[in-house]
């Protein structure tokens, strides 16, 4: 309890409820996400998950049938006031996706593309710098500086998701939020992913969605358990695979749920 | 031994689907090809075109020409009377009906082709230099072997003396196959020797370009915003639906619309290739709209999400990254659409893009033909030169067509190669 109160929240969501038309895919979350940490959140498939990732930085917006009710506030500020702006929203609040997206264009576009329209590089130079540190965070700068203008979808898996993940703190935000970033990599892949993700938690605060165990207990500080659209559980990475509270995390973490 | 029948049946069943599927196609290749020999052999002698060789003296005093430098002089001399009493003389003829046979084996034109070379061979006052002239339509099939001889002389087009005079050349050496630029240079003509259709093209060509510069924008916004912005509602839905019967209407309802409401209505002048072009973009329009949808709905949401997630607005992402991704699509359905409107005849007649257009249109204002309007037009004609006329712009037709289609399929390809 002690070691929590240090730790500022930097994300709340208060009673989140999601319908999808008329099906409800969320009931009444409530949780906290902590600064320059890596939280997990975990469940099983159709749970919910991405949903209440997608609140975060109003992805759900542009699906016509989403409806969400209740807050979320990310540094004390209710985003879903109805004035919020959400472009600022998502500059603020990036976002990697299951499956590796590049845009079709080189890899020095795919990174200039944010810092770009958001006007955040003043000339060319600051551009190139720009895309430098991006690739060099997502620890891709290596592989690729000397075909920078190359097709960002001539790259393996793992290096599009890494492309992905430097796009997305191109534009320096504050939070990135990743949905099951590792699913379609290999373990190597994978390994590269997470040693990333643990160094990017120094100056990102970041949510992660996964179906690997393992893999929210390698590399996050705090898990959250979804069942059928509810938060069953929430706390410390390890005291929830060692000893959670609830009868149902403990049969989902162990492999004996139905 | 059931299971070893059953398996002896599927692959016979296999078999007799392959023999159908050869089968078909082989008979549409057949019918193809029988359609492309047909043109080809009817066609291809259009483009050359028969000439007679006659010394011409440019006798001064016979044009009334006394001072060479004078321009007005030089033009309105009488070229007609030169060259008919200098061609007359090329065969003996004892009466006034055989002098008009004699002729009459020339193209009507022969006073401007006599004309045309000596405004730019001034020099040649009184001298004499042998000229090559137009032979008659009738000439000139005969020379192409396309008049039977053998036929009674009162059911030929050309007499026995013609026949004559035309052996005679033939053995002085006088007659000579040239290519036949008029029939890219020239306009349309009563006499079928002086024919072309560098008209028709040129009207074929504004029409298009019309065509393209309204239908593309209008489609281009049209599809963009029903597939990006529009909400989903019954309104919506209603005018998809309407999008899609619209391309199934009869091109001549638009003819129809095009007659009553841009020539009756805003009086557009007729004729020409700016109503053809506007009659035929409401065609067409429909035919790219969908084409385009198609493929902004094919640009995976995947790459929307991605731009959406960098902080991109709904607009950014449609017009940055969605519509250059649903680029190459729309443009091979817009070329598709314009191969279409190109090869589309009764929305043009109706619009009386069928007039007789000798002059070539200067713009989309003139009046003028198109290639389609001018098949039509000469397919009706009874004069044995239009026959191969009409083949030879069936061929410009399919040629223009053809390059169309590659032009699609290279679009496609080309920009999609790009990305993958
Ligand atoms: N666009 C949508 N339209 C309608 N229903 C949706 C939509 N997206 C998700 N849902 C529904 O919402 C519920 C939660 O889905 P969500 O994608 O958040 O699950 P998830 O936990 O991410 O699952 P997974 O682990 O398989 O990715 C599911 O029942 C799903 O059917
Ligand atoms: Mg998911």
């Amino acid at each position: 309890m002690e070691l929590e109160n240090k730790r500022e929240a930097k994300v709340i969501s208060k009673n989140i409820d999601v319908f999808y038309g008329d099906k409800q895919a969320l009931f009444g979350i409530d949780l906290e996400i902590y600064k320059n940490e890596v939280t997990a959140l975990i469940g099983p498939s159709g749970c919910g998950k991405s949903t209440f990732l997608r609140c975060i930085n109003r992805m759900n917006d542009v699906i016509d049938i989403c409806k969400i009710t209740g807050e979320i506030e990310i540094d004390n500020f209710n985003i879903y006031k109805p004035d919020v702006d959400v472009v600022r929203l998502r500059e603020k609040v990036g976002m990697v996706f299951q499956k590796p997206n590049p845009f079709p264009k080189s890899i020095y576009d795919n990174i200039a593309y944010g810092p770009s329209i958001h006007g955040i590089a003043k000339d060319k130079n600051e551009m190139d710098q720009i895309v430098e540190t991006s690739l060099q965070k997502a620890a891709l700068w290596n592989e690729v500086k000397d075909r920078l203008h190359e097709p960002g979808t001539g790259l393996s898996g793992g290096q599009q998701q890494r492309l992905c993940i430097a796009r997305a703190i191109s534009i320096n935000p504050e939070i990135i939020l990743m949905d099951e970033p590792c699913s379609a990599l290999d373990p190597i892949a994978t390994a590269k992913i997470e040693e990333l993700i643990d160094s990017l938690k120094t100056s990102f605060t970041i949510v992660i969605v996964t179906h690997s165990m393992s893999q929210a207990a390698r590399v996050s500080q705090r898990t959250g358990f979804f069942h059928l659209g509810k938060l069953i559980e929430m706390g410390e990475t390890e005291k929830i695979f060692k000893n959670p509270n609830n009868t149902m995390t403990q049969d989902y973490i162990t492999g004996r749920f139905g | 031994m059931n299971k070893e029948l059953r398996r002896k049946k599927r692959y016979q069943a296999e078999k007799r689907f392959q023999v159908y599927g050869i089968i078909a196609i082989s008979l549409a290749l057949f019918f193809v090809g029988l359609l492309v020999f047909k043109v080809f052999s009817e066609g291809t002698s259009a483009f050359s075109r028969t000439m007679i060789k006659v010394p011409i003296t440019f006798n001064a005093e016979k044009l009334g020409i006394t001072n060479i430098n004078d321009n007005d002089e030089v033009e309105n001399a009488d070229y007609y009377t030169l060259v008919y009493e200098q061609f007359v003389k090329n065969y003996p003829y004892s009466n006034d009906e055989e002098e008009k046979q004699i002729i009459k084996l020339l193209s009507p034109d022969y006073e401007f082709e006599a004309k045309n070379y000596f405004l730019q061979n001034r020099n040649q006052l009184n001298k004499t230099v042998t000229l090559l002239f137009t032979a008659s339509d009738d000439f000139d099939q005969l020379h192409k072997g396309n008049f039977p001889r053998d036929i009674p002389e009162e059911r030929r087009r050309l007499s026995n003396y013609q026949l004559n005079i035309y052996d005679q050349f033939l053995k002085e050496g006088k007659i000579e196959k040239i290519f036949n630029n008029y029939l890219f240079s020239k306009g349309d003509s009563r006499d079928p020797e002086l024919a072309g259709f560098g008209g028709a093209i040129l009207g074929s060509l504004f029409t298009i370009l019309i065509c393209l510069l309204i239908s593309f924008p209008i489609a281009l916004s049209a599809a963009v915003y029903l597939e990006e912005f529009a909400p989903k509602n019954k309104l919506t839905d209603l005018i998809e639906i309407n999008i899609n019967n619209l391309a199934a209407v009869p091109s001549i309802v638009f003819g129809l619309l095009g007659l009553g409401v841009l020539l009756n209505v805003f009086e557009l002048p007729r004729s020409t290739a700016l109503v053809g072009g506007i009659t035929l973009s409401l065609m067409t329009l429909p035919r790219i709209i969908i084409p385009a949808r198609a493929s902004l709905k094919a640009v995976p949401p995947s790459i929307r999400e991605g731009a959406l997630a960098v902080g991109a607005s709904k607009v950014q992402t449609v017009f940055h990254h969605v519509v250059p991704l649903a680029m190459p699509g729309t443009l091979s359905g817009t070329i598709i659409g314009l191969a279409q409107a190109l090869g589309e005849t009764a929305p043009l007649l109706l619009i009386g893009m069928v007039a007789f257009v000798v002059e070539l249109p200067g713009s989309p204002m003139d009046p003028s033909a198109s290639l389609p309007v001018q098949v039509y037009l000469w397919s009706e004609s009874a004069e044995r030169g239009f026959v191969e006329k009409t083949s030879a712009t069936i061929m410009m037709l399919l040629g223009f067509l053809i390059v169309m289609n590659s032009l699609a399929v290279y679009a496609r390809q080309k920009f999609e190669k790009k990305w993958n």
